[in-house]
C-alpha cells in the first residue's frame, strides 16, 4: 500500500505538472522566452543573479522545506490518512502550487519586486501593512509552537535529543572546516556528513543527554534562540543549514525508496470522522480547519516571500519558472505523501508497542482500533499523552519512519533518531532566524512610532527588545498554555495561509488586470483564491469560538488578540481586493 | 540522446554550484549588508547624514565605484526591503 | 619645530598678535611663517602688506601666507574627480563634477581641508616656527580635536572593514579555491580601501601626538569682559580634553586710564572683577595683560614694537 500511494503521488504530480502546470504557464504566465529577466536585466552579483534552474529549484525548495511538511500532516492524520492525503494532493494542486508559481512570476515581471509591494502596488498601500503584521504574527507564533513539537519530542526522547544536540556541535566544527581553515571544500564537506551520520548513532547508540521535563526544555530552546541569534552566521547557522539540505535530500531518497520497497498495507483508519478532535483537542471540521493543520505540504504564504523575495531575482529565463515554482511545491507535496504514508503503515503499530501505557493512561486500544469515529476522537490525545511517551505528531512520525526505513534493514532506532535529527534540524534553524527575523519585522512596525516619540521608539525598537520580545512571547504561549502545541501550530497556519491568501488574491488580480486573463482561466486562480480566503476566514472564526475559550486562561488574551486583530485585517484585504478587481489597471509606479 | 547528455550536464554543474552555494548563502547575505552599511556610512557625507571625516571620505571614494554603482541601484527598491530581508531565512 | 596656535573669539586681536609674536620670533633667528587661517582675513591689513595663498618672504627670516579655504576645498574636489574619472567610466559618462558640487559644501569639508593645510604646513619641516591665526573658537575646537575624533571614526571603519573582508575570505575559499581568479579583495593588503584606512589613521595619530607635545602651544586671545570667563574656560577645558598644552593667556585691549571717566567706571570694574577672576581661575598659567592701545599696531614696525612692550617678557623660548 505504501508503494501504491507514493507511486500515485509521483504520477498524480508528474501529470499535473506536465498538464495543469502547463496551462497555468502558457494561459496566465504566458512566458517569452526571449525577455529578459530581472536577473540578467539587473545582474549585480549580489541579489540579481542568473542560476542555473537546477541550482534554483535545490535552494528554492530547501528553502521553502522545514519542518512544515512534516509537522503538518502528521497532526492532520488523526482525521484518518485519506482526507489527509487529499489534502496534500489537491489542495497543492489547485492552490499551492498556483500560489508558488504565480508569486513568482508576477513578481519577475515586477523586477523582482516582493509579492507585498505587488500587493500594495494593485490593491492599495494599507495591504502592505497588513501583510507585515501577519508576518510578525507567524513568526511569534511558529517559536511557541514549534518549541512545543520539539520540547515534546524530546523530552520523550532522549535519543533524538542527544542526537540534536551533536549535531549542534558537528554544525559548528564544519563551520571551523568550512571557513577557517583550507581545507577543500569537498573534503570538509564529507566530514561535516560524516559527523552528521555519528550524530546520529551516537544519539541512537548513547543517548547521554535525557531530560524529560518539558518546561526545562522549553527554557533551554528560548536561551538557545537569543544566543544563538546574536552570533556572526558562518559559526553556527550556516553551516548547519549546510548539513541539513544534505539531511533533507537524505531523507526524502531514502523515504520514497524505503516506502516504495515497503509493501505495507495502512493499518490506519482511512477515514476517522468529519470533526475529529485534532486542533487543540477539540472536535474540529475538516473544512474549513485542514489549512490550519497541513500547512507547507500543501499551501504556505511564506513560499510566496522566498518566491518573491529571492528566488525571482535569480530566474535565469521566464520558462525556467515553472520548474522551480511548481516543481518545487510538487516535491513537497510528495515529501508529505511520504510522511503520511509511513505514518499510515506503521501508526497503529506504534499504538501497539506502548498498548499497556495505553491502557494505564485510562484508553480503550482495542475500541480505538476498530471505531473509527473513537480514534477520530482520542487518537490525538493517545498521540500526545505524557504518560504514554510517544511524543507527539513528531514522535508518531520519527517512530513510523524508523520502522518504515527498517524495510531497508536499517535499525529501527536509528531509522527514528534521524527522522527525528530531519525534523528537529529544521525546527532548531526555524527558531534561530525566526528570532533574528522578528526582531526585523518589529522594528519595520514600530517605524511610523518614529514621528511621535523618538526616546521610545529606540527602546522599542532596540535589537534586543525585539528580539527578546518575539522569543519571550513564544515561550509565554507554549509554557503558560499548558503545551497546547497543536493550538499554536494552528495559530501559525492561520497567519501563515492569511499571507497566502494575500498572495492568491494577488495573483488574482495580477492574472485579471495585468495578464488580462478572463474566463476559464481566470476562474483557475479567482476561484481557489476565494475558496481560501473563505476558508481561511471560517478557519479562523472556529478557532475564535472553539479553540480561544477550550485554551488556557493566561494565554486566551494574547491568541485571542492575534486572531481578532488578523481577522478584521483580513476583511479589510478582501474589501481592498473587490476594490480593485474592476478598475482599469494603468502602468505608473 | 545529445539533450539527454546536455540535460545532466546541467544538471551536474548547477548540482556542484548548488552545494557550494548552499554552503555560503548566509554568509553571502551577511557579507552583502556589511556592505551595504559600510557604503552608506560612507555615503553620509553626500546627504549631510553624521560621516566619516571628510578627509577619509575623500580618499576612500575612488575605491568604492562598484559600491556606488550597487548602492544608487538599490535606491529604486528602497520600498520592498520587508520580504526581500526575511525571504533568505528558512521559517516554513 | 615649534607650532604656536593664536585661539579666540573674532575681533579679540588674534591677529595682530600672532603678527607681532610671530615678527618677534623672527628677529631671534629663527625662520617663521605666520599662517591665517581665518577667512575674515586680516592679516594682510596686519601687516600692511598685500598677502596671498603662496607664502611670502617678508624679511630674511619672516614669512606669512593667507589660506584660501574655498580654492583649496576646491583643488581636493577636483583631485578626487579626477582619480575617478580616470579609473572608472562609467562614472565619467555620468559628469561626476555636478555630484562633487555638492560635497563642496558639504558639513565638515571647511575643517577638513583646514587640517588637510595645518597638517601639510607642519610636515613641510621648512620652518623653525610656524604661527597659526585661527577662525572664531568654535571652528577652531572643532579643528583641533578632528584627528582625535577622525581616529574613533578610521577604527570603527577598520572593525567594519575587518569583517567584511574576512567574509569576503570564506567566500573565496569556497568558490574561487581552485581559480587564480580571485573575486574581490579579501587580505587586508590587498584592499586598496584598508590601506587608506589604515595610512590615514596613522597620519592622525602623528598629528594628534604632535599637537599634544610640547612642541606645539595654543595661546588664547580674549578681551577683558564677562563673556571672557566662560569662553577661556570652555577652551582650556577642551584643550584638557585633547592632551593640547595650552600657553599663555593674553587680555587684550585693557583700558588704562589715569583718570576714569565717569561713563566708564562700571566697565572698569567688570574688566578687574575678570582680570583678576581669570588670573585665580587659571593660576597655573600665565595671564598678561595688554593695554588698549592708542594707534592700531599695523605694518612692520608698530608690529615689532608691540612685540617688545607686551610679548616680548613672556616668552619663554
Amino acid at each position: 500500500m505504501t508503494a501504491l500511494i507514493v507511486l500515485i503521488g509521483a504520477v498524480f504530480y508528474v501529470v499535473a505538472y506536465f498538464t495543469y502546470g502547463k496551462t497555468l504557464e502558457r494561459s496566465v504566465v504566458k512566458p517569452d522566452v526571449k525577455k529578459p529577466t530581472p536577473a540578467v536585466r539587473l545582474r549585480d552579483n549580489i541579489d540579481y543573479v542568473p542560476a542555473n534552474k537546477f541550482v534554483l529549484f535545490g535552494h528554492h525548495f530547501a528553502s521553502i522545506a522545514g519542518a512544515g511538511p512534516i509537522v503538518g500532516p502528521a497532526i492532520a492524520i488523526v482525521w484518518g490518512w485519506l482526507p489527509a492525503l487529499l489534502w496534500v494532493w489537491v489542495g497543492n494542486l489547485f492552490i499551492g502550487a498556483v500560489h508558488d508559481y504565480l508569486s513568482l512570476m508576477a513578481s519577475v515581471r515586477y523586477d523582482g519586486r516582493s509579492i507585498q509591494w505587488t500587493a500594495g502596488h494593485l490593491m492599495g498601500k494599507q495591504t502592505k501593512f497588513i501583510f507585515e503584521l501577519y508576518v510578525y504574527f507567524a513568526m511569534i507564533l511558529i517559536i511557541a509552537a514549534f518549541m512545543g513539537v520539539f520540547g515534546l519530542l524530546a523530552s520523550k526522547s532522549p535519543e533524538i535529543l542527544t542526537a540534536s544536540t551533536l549535531f549542534m556541535i558537528a554544525a559548528v566544527i564544519e563551520g571551523q572546516l568550512l571557513y577557517k581553515t583550507r581545507l577543500p571544500f569537498w573534503l570538509s564537506s564529507v566530514v561535516g556528513v560524516a559527523l552528521t551520520l555519528l550524530s546520529i548513532v551516537i544519539g541512537f547508540w548513547k543517548p547521554f543527554i535525557s531530560i524529560p521535563d518539558i518546561n526545562t526544555l522549553y527554557w533551554l530552546q528560548f536561551v538557545y534562540i537569543i544566543f544563538a541569534a546574536a552570533l556572526p552566521v558562518w559559526f553556527l547557522l550556516q553551516p548547519r543549514d549546510y548539513l541539513n539540505s544534505y539531511i533533507l535530500w537524505g531523507g526524502v531518497i531514502l523515504g520514497s525508496i524505503a516506502a516504495f520497497f515497503a509493501f505495507r498495507g495502512f493499518s490506519w483508519p482511512i477515514f476517522t470522522s468529519f470533526s475529529a478532535n485534532v486542533i487543540a483537542n477539540q472536535p474540529s471540521p475538516f473544512w474549513p480547519t485542514v489549512p490550519l493543520v497541513i500547512a507547507c505540504g500543501a499551501l504556505s504564504g511564506f513560499h510566496s516571500i522566498v518566491a518573491s523575495g529571492t528566488s525571482s531575482k535569480q530566474l535565469d529565463n521566464e520558462l525556467s519558472g515553472m520548474f522551480v515554482g511548481c516543481g518545487s511545491m510538487f516535491m513537497e507535496g510528495m515529501l508529505s505523501t511520504i510522511v503520511i504514508a509511513s505514518i499510515a503503515a506503521f501508526g497503529i503499530g506504534i499504538f501497539e508497542s506502548v498498548s499497556e501505557k495505553i491502557a494505564s493512561a485510562g484508553f480503550d486500544l482495542a475500541k480505538v482500533k476498530s471505531d473509527p469515529i473513537t480514534f477520530g476522537s482520542i487518537g490525538a490525545a493517545i498521540i500526545n499523552h505524557k504518560d504514554i511517551g510517544i511524543g507527539g505528531a513528531l514522535g508518531i512520525f520519527t517512530k513510523s519512519f524508523g520502522q518504515m526505513l527498517n524495510t531497508l534493514g536499517i535499525p529501527v532506532k536509528i531509522g527514528a533518531t534521524f527522522g527525528g535529527l530531519w525534523a528537529s534540524a529544521f525546527i532548531l534553524t526555524t527558531l534561530d532566524t525566526t528570532n533574528r527575523l522578528a526582531r526585523y519585522a518589529w522594528q519595520e512596525i514600530f517605524d511610523p512610532l518614529k514621528s511621535f516619540s523618538k526616546g521610545l521608539h529606540r527602546i522599542i525598537t532596540n535589537r534586543w527588545v525585539g528580539s527578546i520580545i518575539a522569543a519571550a512571547a513564544g515561550l509565554y504561549l507554549i509554557m503558560k498554555g499548558g503545551n497546547a502545541y497543536t493550538a499554536l501550530w494552528a495559530g501559525f497556519a492561520g497567519a501563515n495561509q492569511l499571507l497566502a491568501s494575500i498572495a492568491m488574491l494577488t495573483a488574482a488580480n495580477w492574472a485579471k488586470r495585468v495578464q488580462k486573463v478572463s474566463g476559464g482561466i481566470l476562474a483557475a486562480v479567482l476561484i481557489p483564491a476565494i475558496f481560501l480566503w473563505i476558508t481561511v476566514f471560517a478557519g479562523l472564526i472556529w478557532y475564535l469560538i472553539k479553540v480561544i475559550p477550550a485554551s488556557d486562561v493566561s494565554i486566551r488574551g494574547i491568541l485571542g488578540g492575534f486572531v481578532v486583530v488578523m481577522l478584521v485585517l483580513d476583511l479589510l484585504l478582501v474589501f481592498n481586493f473587490f476594490r480593485s478587481f474592476g478598475k482599469e489597471y494603468k502602468e505608473e509606479s | 540522446m545529445g539533450k539527454c547528455i546536455e540535460v545532466v550536464r546541467e544538471f551536474l554543474t548547477g548540482f556542484k554550484k548548488g552545494i557550494k552555494d548552499r554552503a555560503t548563502f548566509a554568509i553571502k547575505d551577511e557579507l552583502d549588508d556589511y556592505e551595504n552599511i559600510f557604503t552608506l556610512i560612507v555615503m553620509g557625507l553626500f546627504s549631510g547624514m553624521p560621516s566619516p571625516p571628510a578627509g577619509l571620505v575623500l580618499r576612500i571614494l575612488p575605491y568604492m565605484q562598484n559600491e556606488l554603482k550597487i548602492m544608487s541601484k538599490k535606491t529604486a527598491f528602497l520600498d520592498d526591503m520587508f520580504v526581500q530581508t526575511i525571504s533568505r531565512f528558512d521559517i516554513d | 619645530m615649534k607650532v604656536y596656535f593664536f585661539v579666540g573669539k573674532g575681533g579679540t586681536g588674534k591677529t595682530t598678535l600672532s603678527a607681532a609674536f610671530g615678527l618677534g620670533i623672527s628677529k631671534n633667528n629663527y625662520k617663521t611663517l605666520v599662517i591665517s587661517l581665518d577667512p575674515a582675513h586680516n592679516l594682510g591689513d596686519a601687516l600692511n602688506l598685500k598677502i596671498s595663498d603662496r607664502v611670502l618672504k617678508i624679511s630674511k627670516n619672516f614669512y606669512a601666507v593667507e589660506i584660501n579655504i574655498e580654492k583649496t576645498i576646491r583643488k581636493y574636489l577636483s583631485e578626487l574627480s579626477n582619480r575617478m574619472r580616470s579609473t572608472f567610466r562609467y562614472f565619467s559618462a555620468l559628469n561626476i563634477d555636478r555630484y562633487f558640487d555638492i560635497l563642496k559644501n558639504a558639513p565638515g569639508m571647511e575643517e577638513y581641508a583646514i587640517v588637510e593645510v595645518i597638517k601639510s604646513y607642519i610636515n613641510s619641516k621648512e620652518y623653525d616656527v610656524i604661527v597659526f591665526d585661527t577662525p572664531p573658537t568654535g571652528i577652531t575646537l572643532r579643528i583641533l580635536g578632528i584627528p582625535e575624533v577622525s581616529i574613533v571614526w578610521t577604527e570603527r571603519l577598520i572593525e567594519l572593514r575587518r569583517k567584511i573582508l574576512s567574509r569576503r575570505k570564506m567566500l573565496n575559499n569556497i568558490h574561487f579555491a581552485s581559480s587564480s581568479l580571485k573575486k574581490r579583495y579579501s587580505e587586508e593588503n590587498d584592499d586598496p580601501v584598508m590601506r587608506e584606512l589604515y595610512d590615514y589613521k596613522g597620519e592622525m595619530i602623528e598629528l594628534r601626538d604632535f599637537l599634544s607635545s610640547d612642541n606645539c602651544t595654543v595661546n588664547i586671545v580674549t578681551v577683558p569682559e564677562n563673556i571672557a570667563l566662560f569662553e577661556t574656560e570652555r577652551i582650556l577645558e577642551f584643550l584638557k580634553k585633547f592632551s593640547i598644552k595650552p600657553g599663555k593667556v593674553f587680555i587684550n585691549r585693557c583700558m588704562m586710564f589715569r583718570n576714569v571717566p565717569k561713563e566708564l567706571i562700571e566697565k572698569m570694574k567688570e574688566q578687574k572683577r575678570v582680570v583678576d577672576k581669570l588670573r585665580k581661575d587659571f593660576s597655573g598659567l600665565t595671564v598678561k595683560e595688554i593695554p588698549l592701545v592708542k594707534i592700531s599696531p599695523q605694518g612692520l614696525d608698530r608690529l615689532f614694537k608691540f612685540y617688545e612692550n607686551y610679548l616680548k617678557e613672556v616668552q619663554d623660548d
